[in-house]
């Protein structure tokens, strides 16, 4: 009994370990996306963050350096999108497959001279009171700072989002643009904080990648998270608290996949890797069976996007 | 984009070293980028020292190569720019490369690991798997838990010719231990391969090694976990300064000088030609502090047999996972069955479809 139990807490904290760079960008996608943009572009926000914020990890040798560079990467990206959009009204779903082939030349390019570099990491929290608690000190030691932040950010986004005066605005915004200038306020400032906010996100996911988990830069190691993510924002229903367990869902089952296969189960291992989408695929589909009238909590504003008027 | 930088680049390699056309050139195709700390980085080592070791010759590269009709399209561009001894490095390329060399009958190409030839278009490879199996014997050696772990991409013959030697080789000194393979399926996802490390490493696995593009992933997290490490491709050491035992490199560069050198005086073959231990194109690499002198020299003791032809790698009996004899005793496999290798050997964990 208490093996299992050790078995499955093993496995929680796995999932959470792999769902933390996806669950960023999923909540910083809500974000974009409650305003009435789209951007498929965060794998390429990702890509460009993990590789600065290696590069300056290993340049400086200071990793909370180089998270906040991947950050500011993640924005300057995103503003692509935002010119683009904003500013050139062009299409959002064009821009944003610009945005992401672009986030993966540039990454590319520029990161060639920091492959196979050491860089230190953010360490953990072994050694703190949380190691000492009997059971469960065991799986709360080796959680990142990286995991806590975003954690954290849950709470901060959905009070931001359904607690103040500027979350309202942020989300009429993304139900009617058109409400939101009657009532005389501009929404572009609005889309503009929201694509950065997006791209801040996606920055900082990619850190957790390069600069905490795997401390290491390959080209493309996104490998597809970043656009996992933007589908994972639908199972989430655009909803900051529904985002934790829609990317526990995709941590859990990319866990289990390689946690079956480690226990030599007679399951064949192509099966085994296809649970990531699978898993998360079919629970998008049970949930939504009679959601369709609502269109399951997408933004209204939305929708403009996905139909050929503009 | 991708393609226009590699384009301009390509160009821009190719102009500026127009005017040298009365040396020697060699062109090389990588499938990924040349800095991979892996397969691509040994194969361009290789590049490197043709260039320091060879007065007449002048070489030039192109990365990040998919194994499709692209390949063809870049090696018909260094043809003609003058490029006379062709190596596309990546198991994929090899019917692309036969196409265009029977195209061109006066270049010579040298693919990497592949099975096939024609007039023009030789192989080369090395026995990595001897160095596999020695790297197999320290973790053998060392482990604590009678478990070891492996991270691999594909199942391909040169992957489970690695699987199936370490796991032979920590056996021939402690019979008790099993490898457990997770599959990765890709060349390179870094968080899978972390991710996946820590699997082992939960389950019970003391010593893991790998079959990826880079070796840095496992070992970093091996190193963090607290556990040992074998490497494979190149030496990452500086990554695990604790838990490194030892690794399995390439050193591609007097292999490729001597194909050149064919190339040049007449006696080029058709062949596939292989390296190993003896001849250096397959090494062990320098041993960690974690592996003691009485273990080391144990290992060495068995790398000399191999490289004195007393001992090899394949002999049999070679068991099959599920108990069957697949070698009889006193039977070896051919080269040409183990470069086609389809199973794995009794005391791995893990399916293979």
């Amino acid at each position: 009994m208490e093996s299992f139990i050790t078995e499955l807490l093993t496995l929680l904290f796995a999932a959470l370990r792999s769902a933390t760079p996806v669950l960023a960008v999923v909540l910083g996608e809500a974000m974009t996306q409650r305003s009435g943009v789209i951007n498929l572009g965060v794998e390429g926000q990702m890509l460009l963050g993990a590789m600065t914020g290696f590069a300056v990890a290993s340049i400086t040798g200071d990793p909370w350096l180089g998270v906040l560079a991947a950050c500011g990467a993640g924005v300057a990206l995103s503003m692509v999108h935002a010119i683009l959009v904003l500013g050139c009204g062009a299409n959002q779903i064009a821009s944003g497959v610009a945005v992401l082939i672009l986030g993966g030349g540039l990454s590319a390019y520029y990161g060639i001279p920091f492959v196979g570099d050491r860089i230190d990491t953010l360490g953990n929290l072994n050694h703190t009171f949380v190691s000492d608690i009997p059971l469960l000190g065991q799986f709360l030691g080796p959680i990142t700072p990286t995991v806590l932040i975003t954690l954290l950010a849950i709470p901060a986004i959905s009070i931001f989002l359904f607690r103040t005066r500027l979350g309202l605005r942020w989300r009429s915004t993304g139900e009617s643009q058109d409400i939101t200038r009657n009532l005389g306020h501009n929404p572009v400032p609005y889309q503009l904080g929201a694509i950065a906010f997006g791209g801040l996100m996606s920055g900082f996911a990619g850190a957790a990648l390069a600069v905490d988990y795997t401390a290491n830069w390959v080209e493309g190691m996104t490998a597809g998270r970043g656009l996992v993510a933007v589908g994972l924002v639908i199972v989430a229903r655009w909803n900051p608290w529904y985002a934790l367990p829609a990317a526990l869902l995709f941590g859990a089952s990319e866990a289990l996949n390689l946690k079956l296969q480690s226990w030599g189960l007679p399951i064949s291992p192509y099966l085994l890797a296809t649970l990531p989408y699978l898993i998360p695929l079919t629970v998008l589909m049970l949930s939504y069976r009679g959601l369709r009238a609502s269109g399951g909590g997408m933004p209204a504003g939305l929708r403009v996007v996905f139909q050929s008027a503009r | 984009m991708k393609k226009a930088i590699r384009t301009l680049l390509a160009t821009s390699i190719l102009a500026a070293s127009f005017p040298l056309a009365a040396e020697t050139k060699v062109g090389f195709i990588y499938v990924g980028p040349k800095t991979d700390y892996g397969y691509n980085y040994a194969q361009d080592q290789g590049r490197l020292y043709l260039e320091e070791n060879m007065d007449d010759v002048e070489t030039v590269f192109f990365e990040n190569i998919p194994e499709n009709a692209d390949v063809q399209r870049v090696m018909e561009r260094m043809v003609r720019s003058g490029v006379e001894v062709v190596f596309p490095t990546s198991y994929g390329y090899l019917d692309h490369a036969l196409k265009v060399a029977e195209k061109y009958p006066d270049v010579h190409f040298a693919h990497s690991g592949g099975l096939k030839t024609s007039d023009n278009l030789m192989t080369y490879f090395a026995e990595i798997d001897q160095a596999m199996y020695l790297s197999g014997i320290a973790a053998g050696l060392t482990t604590e838990t009678n478990q070891l772990g492996f991270i691999a991409a594909h199942p391909i013959p040169q992957v489970l010719r690695n699987i199936n030697a370490f796991t032979r080789g920590a056996q021939s000194v402690n019979p008790d231990v099993t490898t457990s393979v997770i599959w990765t399926s890709s060349w390179s996802d870094p968080t899978k391969e972390a991710e996946a490390a820590e699997a082992l490493i939960s389950g019970g696995a003391d010593v893991l090694t790998g079959h990826v593009d880079s070796p840095i992933n496992y070992v970093q997290v091996a190193e963090r976990r607290g556990v040992y490490s074998v490497g494979y491709h190149a030496d990452a050491s500086q990554f695990a300064p604790e838990g490194w035992l030892v690794g399995a490199v390439w050193n591609w560069g007097p292999m490729m000088v001597d194909i050149v050198n064919s190339a040049q005086d007449g006696t080029w073959k058709s062949e596939h030609l292989r390296g190993d231990l003896l001849t250096g194109a397959a090494q062990l690499s320098d041993f960690g502090s974690a592996v003691s002198e009485e273990d080391q020299q144990t290992v060495l003791d068995r790398q000399k047999a191999i490289m004195d032809e007393q001992f090899q790698v394949w002999a049999g009996p070679v068991v099959g996972q599920d108990g069957t004899i697949l070698v009889a005793e006193g039977e070896v496999m051919t080269l040409e069955e183990t470069e086609k290798m389809d199973f794995l050997v009794e005391g791995v964990k893990g399916r293979l479809k």
